[in-house]
Order: C-alpha cells, then structure tokens, then sequence
C-alpha cells in the first residue's frame, strides 16, 4: 500500500502558500517547511511496559525561511491557523526584526550569502509500506513482545531481563516555495530485542536490532533478534578484557557502517568545509584509504530509515560517491553551504525537527563490498580480532582521529577463532591509517538503521550505515 | 486549547491522566568566526498526554502517552485521548498509586530572551583572541519556558524558567597545524565571568594541544580529571541510587548500604539540591509534578536514599521520591595541588569519555593530557582509557573545592587510581 501524505498538511497548505506570497513581498527568498508525523513507540519487558505514540520523529510543525541582503533568518511555529496567514506573517516578521534590532545594538557583522535558486517544481510521492503505524493494532503487537520478552527469559541464563521493543513512525513533509511545491510521505520502523544479565555481581547487556523503511510489519518475526540478543549477552557475561594494542583486525558489518559514518561520514559534511573545520575539504582528489575502498553516501544509496524523497530544504535526494577506490571524490552538502562554496547540494540538509536549523547530515552511508570470503580474512590473521555490535562513536575531521566503541571482540589467532571474547572494545586510530589499511572485503553487505546521530553533542537525526565485512588494522584498547 | 482537551479528558473514562504544556520563545544565533550565519526564532507549544487505565481487578495499572497537536480540534483530541485510552488499557504493569496535589501559584524565575541573547553575543564577542588562539563558530540559544503540569489527581503547578546553550568551537594553530576544541554548555541565562572564563582555558588547552607527543603506552596510570567529563564519573553514582535501576536490578545500592566494600579512597557524599546558580534545572517541580527538594542521596559513602519516578519508586516501597534535577556532590578531603603527587595522567578532553551506567564501563579517547612524570609535565594525546568504575571506585579521590557545570556541583579534581591506558607509542619507541 501507499503511505498517504498528511491530510492535515493538505489542509493547511492553501494557508502556506499564503503565507509565502505575503512574506514573497518582504523578503528576497521565502520557503517553508511543513511537518506532520506521526506513530509510536512500544518497549516490553518482564518489569515494566510502555506505550507512546511519540518516536524521535514524530512532530508537527512549520518553520519559515527567509533572505534579506544576504542574511538568512528562519521561524518555527506549530499553532498555524491557514485562514490567518497575515496574523502568522505579522508577528514572525516583528519577531525577526527584534532580533534584527539587537544584531544592531550588538554590532554584528553578517556572512552574506547568495540566494537559493526557486526553479519551479513539483513532486509528489507517497513510497510504499506494508502496514500503517497509525493503524497498528497495538495489542497484537504488546502480545508478540510481551512472548519474545518471556521466552527470553525462559532461554536465557543468568538474564535479568528480556526487553522488545518497536518504534514505527510515518513520515509527511511539505516544501513550498514561490515556485516549488513538494510533498512526500513514507513509513520507517526499528525495533529490537535486548537482554541484560547478571553473572558474579557482573551486568552486561545487548541489543539486536532491525530497521527498515518500512511498517510495522517488520516487528512480525523478530525471533532472530532474540536469538543474537541472548547469544551474545552470554558471551558478554563470560568475557575478558583486552590487552591493549595494535592488531588485525575484521569489522563486522555493523562496525565497518560505524567507522563509514565516523571516519567520511563527519568528515566531509561540507558546512563543516565553510567554517574551516574539516580536513577533507584539503583533500578532495588525493588518496584517503586503500584501493579497495570505494563509499557511498546518499538517501538514495539504499531503503532503510532515512531512505526520503527530498530533504529539509527541498533538495532532491541524491547517491554521492564519496571515495572511490581510495580517492576522496566529494562531500555531501546542504543548499546553504553549496551556495557558499559554490558547489551543488547533494540532498543532505536535515533537521532534528521543524524547531532546528538545516545542517549537512547523513543518510544511508555505505562502504562498497569487495570479493573475499569471511572465512578467508579470519584464515590470514595471526593474532587479532573480529568486532562486532556498535555501542557509539566520535569523529574528528579536523584532524582525523577516531573513536568507535565496540560490544565485543571474537580473538583470532593463526587463523582460527578461539572462542575468546573481550568487551567492550575501544578502537582509536587516525582515519586514513584505518582505511589505508583495509586489505580485504567481504562480498556481502548490510545496512543498518537503529539510533540516532548527533552532530557534535546535539542535533539528534535518524541515519543508516553499512557495508561489508572488513580487514583492516586497528589500536584498541 | 488546553481547556478543551481536559474537557475531553474528564469525559475520556481514564482512570487518571497527565497534561503538560510546554510553550517556549527561543531566540537562536549561528556565527563563523564572528559573522552571522543565521538567526532564529520560535515560537511552540507542546501539549503531551498521558493517560491510565486500571485493570478491573485494580491489580494492573496501564499507560498510554502522546503529544496533542495545539492545533487540534476537539474531535481529533478525542481521538487521539480515545487511541491512547484504547493503548493503555493493554498495558499491564503492576499497579501502583498517582501523586496527589493541589493547584499552586505559578513558581517563575527571571527569563528575558532578548536580554540574555545580547549578553551572550558581547561576551562571545569581547573574548581575548589572538592570531594563534581563537572562536571558529558559535551557536547561541536562549528560551523562556513555561512548564504547566495538571493531572486528574489535583496537581496544577506552573514552572517558569530561562534556559540556554552554547556550542563554542575554538581553534588554535601554529607554523604547521590548526586543531580544534569543542565545548557545549548548558545554563539558565548568560553568565558572562564563566563562560569567558572556561573558554579562555580552553583556548589555552587547544594551545598545548599542538605540542603533543603521542601518549605513551603505559598499561596502567593514575588518572586525574578536572573538566566536564568527571560528571560521566558522579552520574554513574547518581545513577545507581536510582529505584528503576534498583528495580531492575541493575542496581543493588539499598539504603543504607556502603558503595564500596572496602573503600580506601573518599567517601563522598552526594545530595540533590533545589536550586544551583543560573542552572537550567532549577524548575520547582519535577516532570511529575513533584517537589523538588534538598535531598542527600549518599553521605559519607553510604546509600542514605533513593530517587526515582513515581512509578518505579512505588515498586520499591518508597513513596517520597522525585526526579532529580540539579546534584552536588562532596567529600573530597584533599586539595587540588594534593590530587596532583607523583606520576600522573592528567586529562583534560576526551573525543567522548563515557562511563555506562548499566556496568560502569569507562571508555574515551584522549585528545588532549599532560603525563606528569619524574617532575616533568609532557602534553600528550591518542590512545585511551579503559576498565570500570566498580574498581576504580574503592580508591577514588576528590578535592574540597567544587566546580559547578550547569546542574551539577562536582569536585573540581577527580583522581582514579590504576586506570586501564592504551597509549599510541609502539613496543620499542
């Protein structure tokens, strides 16, 4: 079925327009944005159960954008009324120009930029989903994690708990311009299953997850996800720490998509090349990784949770090649940045939601798969380790320093795995000594979709990443 | 609106339920180097609900919660209030009994955004930069908020309160290179003296940050910490006195128990306050509608109380706790100087230190320490820590003089003895 765009926002959208040809006469650029999402979130345990219909996604809002001589000002707002526009014009232009009036008193200085081309367009699309998450049966769903969670419980030793949880929210967003008028509507789900055990005074935890653009029919079979869950928090229970060092290493999907979104995730995010803050923007052309890495980025670049038509500024979605073959290709880069540096936008400036500012963000970012076999990269390790589960991670692309945190170790050595596992895992290095070492890849790939991603310490957005298993070197500790 | 949506709610059969209407007028800057990118406004109002359904037998007690569009008529309210009744009553958590209250004068501390918007921007702006040392960009957020919270039990408490942000990036370089520091602070409104202040420092810090060697593969050293990230340390604590991670026995830090079996560093206390300066948490009530109070949660090393939410404090037998907001923790019985003796790792950012609050696993990158060594202090960076807190913690130290971030008053110096260290020198180096 289609995941019918936003009545709501159909509603309002003559009041939108309205609003824009009044501003149109004050202002040299004028768009908005127009959110309506909903759905919800269920997490059951043996201890306690939730249920909310509010994901990290769900809003309903409208921000305006405006341009005057260079300066680019924006307003949110949720309480619309489409037969006031003129109220809604009036008071957010007073309240700009109050700011406007202490950027005075203060004497500030503006970075003047060029305006946003208005070509006129329209689009409109409503992506395929198997079920709706506003017409979840939310009892059937409590019932089949209220199972999940018991039979984890049943088959799990030493656990203290056994928690599913599913999240599925439907996405409608609306982009209005003099010229332009875009709408889009899909769904996205993720969910999983985490365990936490006690052994010897000792807790550890793990989570399976799954995601997808998709509905809440993903949630229909997540007895594979038990299954990881109860493995691995056994293993975390039984595990060691490592011995810090440098070592071979193989990432597991998981971690490899960690290091993608670490390493040229952040690091070529191109507003972060117009304040001067990232060291690709010195490197765009030169070798970054070995040959065999070649990486992805775009919300085209595969279906999963941030898999959109268009983003927050109603640039078109777009599958960017980033580094290809070891040579770093392009960033990625909002509308407003792409003016400044004089460069296309690729489809990348997101917000956390209709109360905050666009910045260049992530979608699907991917390594590419390569030819090796799995059992062929842990048969040439001496000593090393096979990471798998992705707890964070931290870039640093003014110096290209990275930080993964990883679930756990499998320890290799002469070529076998030894049925050792340490935990947790920090992994440390400088990017290009990371991705210069990668030497085999996998011929499988995998996405994945849980969490979120913050740029700095704020900034929450949904991305996805990925890609093969990975030989490469690594510090850990 | 609000009025019509507890209509709506009175006539919804619930057994209980909670409004909260948040309404916020936010001013935000985005500046490179001093020019500015952008400027903001907004203008919202967020209405969340949340809605119970006990069971026939009264042993089950459900809840469904969910935003109510401010825009929303009365019938989509009665829908939406209808689905999450339909949700709720579904949900089977043992039962447990709602806070019980009265309306209250609105409880309000000073907020002008435009005010605290000026003075953020000539602070930022009046920093002492030089051509090696200054501000790549800045972000300047500034709201006043009203927090009402109504339930079906009586509560009807008001909250209005300033609450800032700022996210600095400074830079410093020299012949060859150019790095970065980041910082992010929370506060009420502009406190011009310490945001100069620790900006200055971390000018300063981004200085010795290009003189470093790599840091040197110890094995294990004694850690000393004196920024921001000794609060992942004191949240770990906090976080065990809390009666959900009690109830789910994640924690088994009970009244009156020490939080180290045999302790041979500090014995800390550790207490939540009402109110800290200019802290963006210094609301009266909690999101329960709760008053918040001075409460010692731990002295002298000893579990003294706990603090929770409703829901979970019920389940443990506790039935005056809160949710906490600010924090300040003491004990240390050393001076600054005394904490810094001998062979030490001083580290003062973290690409993301982090402590988990599940097992207390530490875990951060180092950009920037000084190894004190055989007298001599070498600025160092790569590599990282490891290990746990539930080792680290029997010989932990602290000193008596505080140093406030936002809603928390911790130690200014934090010392971890035997810290798991990777450093980035190779065998032979």
């Amino acid at each position: 079925m289609k995941a019918p765009f936003s009545s709501y926002l159909a509603g309002i959208a003559p009041g939108l327009k309205r609003l824009v040809e009044l501003l149109d006469q004050r202002y040299d650029y004028v768009s908005v944005l127009a959110t309506d999402s909903v759905g919800f979130g269920v997490r059951i345990s043996q201890r306690q159960k939730s249920v909310t219909r509010e994901t990290m996604t769900t809003e309903r809002g409208c921000v305006v954008r405006v341009a005057k001589d260079g300066l680019y000002s924006e307003a949110a707002f949720n309480r619309f009324d489409p037969d006031r526009p003129e109220e809604t014009a009036e008071a957010l232009t007073a309240e700009l120009d109050s700011q406007l009036a202490v950027l005075k008193e203060t004497g500030t200085a503006v970075y003047e930029t060029g305006l946003l081309p208005d070509e006129p367009q329209t689009l409109f699309v409503e992506s395929e989903t198997g079920r709706l998450p506003e017409e979840e049966d939310i009892q059937q769903l409590i019932a089949r994690l209220s199972a999940l969670s018991d039979e984890g419980v049943q088959k799990g030793k030493d656990l203290l708990d056994c928690i599913g949880s599913a999240q599925s929210t439907h996405i409608s967003k609306l982009f209005l311009t003099k010229n332009r008028d875009l709408r889009q509507s899909y769904v996205y789900s993720e969910g999983g299953v985490m365990c936490l055990g006690m052994r010897e005074g000792r807790t550890e935890g793990s989570h399976a997850g799954v995601s997808g653009r998709c509905g809440p029919e993903l949630f229909d079979d997540m007895s594979a996800q038990l299954e990881e869950a109860l493995r691995v928090t056994d293993e975390l229970l039984g595990s060691d720490r490592i011995e810090p060092g440098e070592y071979d290493i193989i990432t597991a999907p998981d971690v490899t998509g960690l290091i993608a979104h670490e390493a040229f995730g952040h690091g070529v995010e191109m507003d972060m090349f117009v304040k001067h803050r990232a060291l690709g923007a010195d490197y765009i052309g030169q070798r970054v990784g070995s040959d065999r890495v070649t990486m992805h980025e775009g919300a085209l670049c595969a279906e999963n949770v941030t898999s959109y038509a268009f983003d927050d500024e109603g640039t078109l979605a777009g599958d960017v090649t980033e580094i290809e073959r070891g040579i770093l290709k392009t960033g990625i880069c909002d509308a407003l940045s792409a003016l400044r540096l004089g460069t296309a936008p690729t489809g990348n400036g997101k917000r956390e939601n209709f109360e905050h500012k666009v910045y260049t963000r992530m979608t699907n970012t991917l390594f590419d798969s390569g030819d090796d076999s799995l059992e062929d990269m842990i048969a040439s390790i001496g000593h090393g380790y096979l990471l798998q589960g992705m707890h964070s991670g931290m870039e640093d692309p003014k110096h290209w320093g990275i930080q993964c945190i990883v679930e756990r170790g499998y320890e290799i050595v002469d070529g076998k795995l030894t049925g050792r596992v340490v935990a947790p895992v920090v992994m440390t290095g400088y990017v290009p000594d990371l991705l210069g070492s990668v030497s085999m890849l996998s011929s499988d790939r995998c996405v994945f979709g849980n969490g979120g991603c913050g740029k700095g310490h704020k900034e929450w957005v949904k991305v996805a990443d990925g890609g093969p298993y990975l030989k490469a070197k690594a510090r850990l500790g | 609106m609000l009025d019509m949506l507890l209509d709506v709610l009175k006539a919804s059969g619930a057994s209980a339920w909670e409004v909260t209407d948040l309404q916020e007028t936010g001013w935000e800057f985005y500046f490179i180097r001093h020019r500015l990118d952008q400027n903001r406004a907004k203008k919202v109002e967020h209405i969340t609900v949340k809605v119970y359904q006990k069971s026939e037998d009264g042993q089950f007690l459900g809840s469904a919660s969910g935003e109510i569009p401010p825009t929303a008529s009365r019938a989509e309210a009665e829908k939406l209030v209808g689905d999450l009744l339909l949700s709720a009553s579904f949900v089977r958590n043992p039962a447990y009994s709602l806070r019980s209250g009265s309306r209250e004068e609105p409880r309000r501390s000073a907020a002008d955004v435009r005010d605290s918007a000026a003075r953020f921007i000539r602070t930022l702006n009046s920093l002492l930069e030089t051509p090696e040392s200054d501000l790549n960009s800045y972000e300047i957020f500034t709201s006043e908020v009203t927090r009402r919270f109504v339930t079906s039990e009586g509560i009807d408490v008001t909250s209005v309160y300033p609450s800032s942000m700022v996210e600095a990036v400074v830079n410093a370089r020299d012949a060859e290179h150019e790095i970065e520091l980041y910082r992010l602070y929370h506060s009420g409104s502009c406190d011009e003296n310490q945001l100069s202040r620790d900006l200055t420092e971390t000018m300063r810090y981004g200085l010795d940050k290009l003189k470093t060697a790599p840091t040197p593969a110890l094995g294990q050293v004694d850690v000393v910490f004196s920024t921001d990230a000794a609060l992942e340390i004191y949240d770990w604590f906090l976080m065990r006195t809390n009666t959900a991670f009690l109830f789910q026995r994640i924690s088994d830090w009970t009244v009156g128990k020490a939080v180290c079996d045999a302790p041979t560093g500090d014995r800390l206390t550790l207490k939540t306050v009402r109110e800290l300066p200019n802290s963006s948490s210094n609301a009266a009530y909690d999101n329960e509608g709760a008053p918040v109070r001075d409460l010692t949660l731990i002295e002298d090393g000893v579990v003294k109380a706990h603090w929770g939410s409703r829901q979970f404090s019920q389940y443990m037998g506790e039935e005056d706790c809160f949710l906490v907001g600010n924090v300040e923790v003491s004990g240390g019985t050393a001076d600054e100087d005394g904490l810094r003796q001998g062979d030490f790792m001083e580290i003062v950012e973290f690409s993301d230190f982090q402590v988990s609050a599940l097992n207390g696993d530490v875990a951060g990158e180092i950009r920037l320490a000084y190894w004190h060594h055989g007298g001599e202090v070498t600025p160092v960076s790569g590599g990282s820590i490891s290990g746990s807190m539930a080792d680290y913690a029997p010989a932990m130290r602290a000193s008596r003089a505080q140093r406030q971030y936002n809603d928390r008053l911790i130690p200014s110096v934090t010392r971890l003895y035997g810290v798991k260290l990777a450093g980035v020198e190779q065998d032979g180096e």
